[in-house]
């Protein structure tokens, strides 16, 4: 369990977190969203020990603070840069890191690991010559050598092959089902929607809502809107029914096409952060 | 034409933002032109050669030589009250010769015509025997251009003209002739001092101050072991110049010299290498992800300063190993050789932490710091030896810890210093080296720089 109190940072007059507060739960995927400069990667580092809050504590597994090199040892963290080593090779990467945790029988986890990124028939070129994609999977296994109990994913898919997503999609899920405390962020709503539990939308530090996918669209999404084409022209109807509202267009005959447009994710991040543009 | 012209105008801005390329383009060459040109001489700052000076005689000859060699361009003199410690600046670098202008000078002048000259002795460090010719010539210049204040010495010359005078007769190996001209040169040399001389008061029952009076001479302070040898040919200055006598080695070749400075470059490479590897590591995020383990900030640092440590300590060990096995050195102190590497492995690491704190960005570390790195290599003698530095650069390199390295390798590796004379160098590389590490971890080990 991963838990934030009134976390408040500021650099110079900018405020990056301010007072936010959050619990996230074992086998849960927390979903982090905002735009760029909304404080996500802040908050990360401050979770993971990394910068301290100017006020507000962690605390992870009720252990206490991340600063604490006994409450570290459960964190795992894939940052949005890719932090690895390129002249090393990917076994000697994962072996690196697995040895600075101390890892007990490091090279059969490092083989694990491996194989479950499908990097295994990779592992001994050197990172530098990877793709995107293969560079994200290694980082990801990089984070999880230690077998952490709680896991921060900060963009792990940015820049990467729809093969590369899906497949750390499905492992960010069984990391979730394992009993994983998960936090992620990330600027694809429809990756969110798809794996995380609940989400939070954060602007300029602040909490804007929190709450499961359906929650939210149901809280800011607003109505379906069901577009209907009848003699070359198009009719748009918002409701909050569009299965009655099809039907009922239906029944008034004329109709050569039906489009529905429900609210998702998306029109909520854009509903609660505006659409003005970001740095 | 408008594409040129922008494609030009963008190239030229990336070349002036990028500090690194700014520095190498246009600051370190006017660097190094300046820089040679201070060590070629120009600018006024010819290069002088360091001698310490010990005057044992009393003698104005021996007051007027110490005077003239200070005033010489040629020689940047320091004055030391004993042979010993003049030796020991000689031994550690800190002089090329230690001249000695010794007691024995006043038997020296007392037996001016009959002696085997007036004695100077230099002992000249054996690294720098291009130099001895200069320093023999220029002490025999020196001396020679005592003489005149020595005839005009109207005390001290009538003695001297007639110790010459009891002696010629005995002198062997003289022709007639030249026993005659000898004798006349000499009677007029007492008429010229006479001419000289003010009019002393005439002793009582004396008509005249003649030196060649027995009584007047006996009554002369006495000229003690000035004894009136024969000699078979005259020489009225003699310089002696000795190596300096080493306790074990000596340099055998100039690659004794060389390879202690081939160390600046490979230290110099090292902290540039593991400077901007940390750089890299903090602005890659890599830094912040060894943060995250579970590990104490020091056993992080420690580790890293570790590594360069190991490198350098290789480095060494390596160009120590060339140059006895390919050219023949043999190490004067094998152990304090190893402290002395140690010793500037602990300083470069440190450096290197300071380093990798003050540099920002990669390009930074690459260009700056690595421009830094080589200035300082060039002023602690890597490129051109210390002692052929004008003395102003000599000055500025103690500044330069390459100079300190140097210093302290080649004191074990050929020099043979006493221990203690070794102790300064390696005080100084680890006080550097520490000071650097703690500065520069207080950056290095924050986990995040926002």
């Amino acid at each position: 369990m991963l838990t934030l109190h009134a976390i408040r940072k500021q650099f110079g007059p900018t405020v990056a977190v301010d007072g936010l507060s959050l619990e996230v739960g074992a086998g849960e995927v927390f979903g982090l969203l905002g735009p760029n400069g909304a404080g996500k990667s802040t908050t990360i580092a401050i979770a993971t020990g990394l910068l301290a809050p100017d006020s507000g504590g962690v605390d992870i597994l009720g252990l206490g603070s991340p600063t604490a090199r006994a409450v570290r040892a459960h964190l795992g963290l894939a940052p949005q840069e890719i932090t690895l080593y390129g002249e090393l090779t990917a076994r000697e990467n994962l072996m690196f890191f697995a040895r600075l945790y101390r890892v007990r029988d490091a090279r059969r986890r490092v083989d694990e690991l491996l194989a479950s990124v499908e990097l295994d028939v990779r592992a001994n070129d050197r990172v530098a010559a990877f793709s995107g994609g293969m560079k994200r999977r290694l980082n990801l296994a990089a984070a999880l050598v230690h077998d952490p109990k709680v896991v921060l994913l900060d963009e792990p898919t940015a820049g990467v092959d729809p093969q590369s997503r899906a497949r750390i999609l499905e492992l960010v899920r069984e990391l979730a089902r394992e009993g994983r405390t998960i936090v992620y962020t990330t600027h694809y709503m429809e990756e969110a929607a798809r794996i995380c539990d609940r989400v939070c939308i954060v602007d300029h530090g602040r909490m804007l809502d929190l709450g499961t996918v359906s929650g939210l669209i149901a809280r800011h999404g607003g109505q379906t809107a069901v577009t209907v084409e009848r003699d070359g022209s198009e009719e748009r109807v918002l409701t909050t029914d569009p299965v009655g509202e099809v039907s009922r267009q239906l029944a008034t005959g004329g109709v050569t096409g039906v489009r529905v447009e429900r609210p998702d994710l998306e029109t909520v991040f854009l509903s609660l952060t505006g659409r003005s543009l970001r740095e | 034409m408008r594409a040129l012209i922008a494609i030009a105008q963008k190239d030229l801005r990336l070349l002036f933002r990028d500090k690194g390329d700014v520095f190498f383009t246009f600051v370190f060459p006017v660097i190094l032109a300046v820089f040679f040109g201070f060590v070629f001489g120009g600018g006024g700052g010819a290069s002088r050669i360091d001698l310490a000076l010990v005057v044992e005689s009393d003698t104005p000859m021996a007051a007027g030589m110490a005077a003239d060699l200070t005033a010489d361009p040629s020689f940047e003199v320091v004055r030391h009250d004993s042979r010993e410690t003049a030796i020991a600046a000689v031994r550690v670098g800190k002089a090329t010769a230690a001249v000695i202008l010794p007691a024995s000078m006043k038997e020296g002048v007392e037996g001016l015509f009959t002696g085997s000259g007036i004695p100077i002795q230099a002992i000249v460090d054996p690294s720098r025997k291009a130099e001895m010719g200069l320093i023999q010539g220029k002490l025999n210049e020196l001396a020679f251009r005592q003489f005149p204040r020595l005839f005009a010495d109207g005390e001290a010359m009538p003695r001297i003209l007639a110790r010459a005078r009891e002696a010629l007769p005995s002198m062997q190996g003289l022709t007639p002739t030249q026993r005659l001209t000898a004798g006349g040169l000499i009677m007029a040399g007492e008429a010229f001092s006479k001419s000289l001389a003010p009019s002393p008061a005439p002793a009582p029952g004396s008509t005249d101050a003649a030196p060649a009076d027995p009584a007047v001479d006996a009554a002369a302070p006495a000229p003690a072991a000035a004894p009136a040898t024969a000699t078979t040919a005259w020489s009225p200055i003699a310089v002696t110049i000795e190596e300096l006598p080493q306790t074990r080695v000596r340099p055998r070749s100039s690659f004794d010299v060389t390879f202690p400075q081939g160390t600046v470059w490979g230290l110099a490479g090292c902290i540039g290498a593991f400077a901007a590897g940390l750089v890299v590591e903090r602005s890659r995020g890599t830094l912040a992800r060894l943060h995250l383990a579970p590990i104490a900030r020091w056993q992080l640092l420690g580790g890293k300063g570790l590594a360069c440590f190991t490198v350098a300590m290789i480095v060494q060990v390596l160009l120590a190993a060339v140059a006895v096995v390919a050219f023949g050195s043999s190490i004067a102190q094998p152990a304090m050789l190893l402290v002395a590497f140690a010793a500037s492995a602990v300083c470069f690491s440190g450096l290197a932490m300071l380093l990798a704190a003050l540099c920002r960005t990669e390009a930074e570390a690459n260009g700056a710091g690595r421009g830094a790195i080589l200035i300082l290599a060039m002023i602690g003698g890597g490129t051109i030896p210390l002692f052929f530095m004008p003395p102003f650069l000599r000055t500025i390199s103690y500044g330069s810890p390459f100079r300190w390295a140097v210093t302290a390798i080649e004191g074990a590796f050929w020099r043979d210093l006493a221990v203690a004379d070794q102790i300064v160098p390696i005080l100084v590389l680890l006080g550097l080296g520490i000071g650097g590490f703690l500065l520069g971890a207080r950056a290095v080990g924050r986990p995040l720089v926002r």
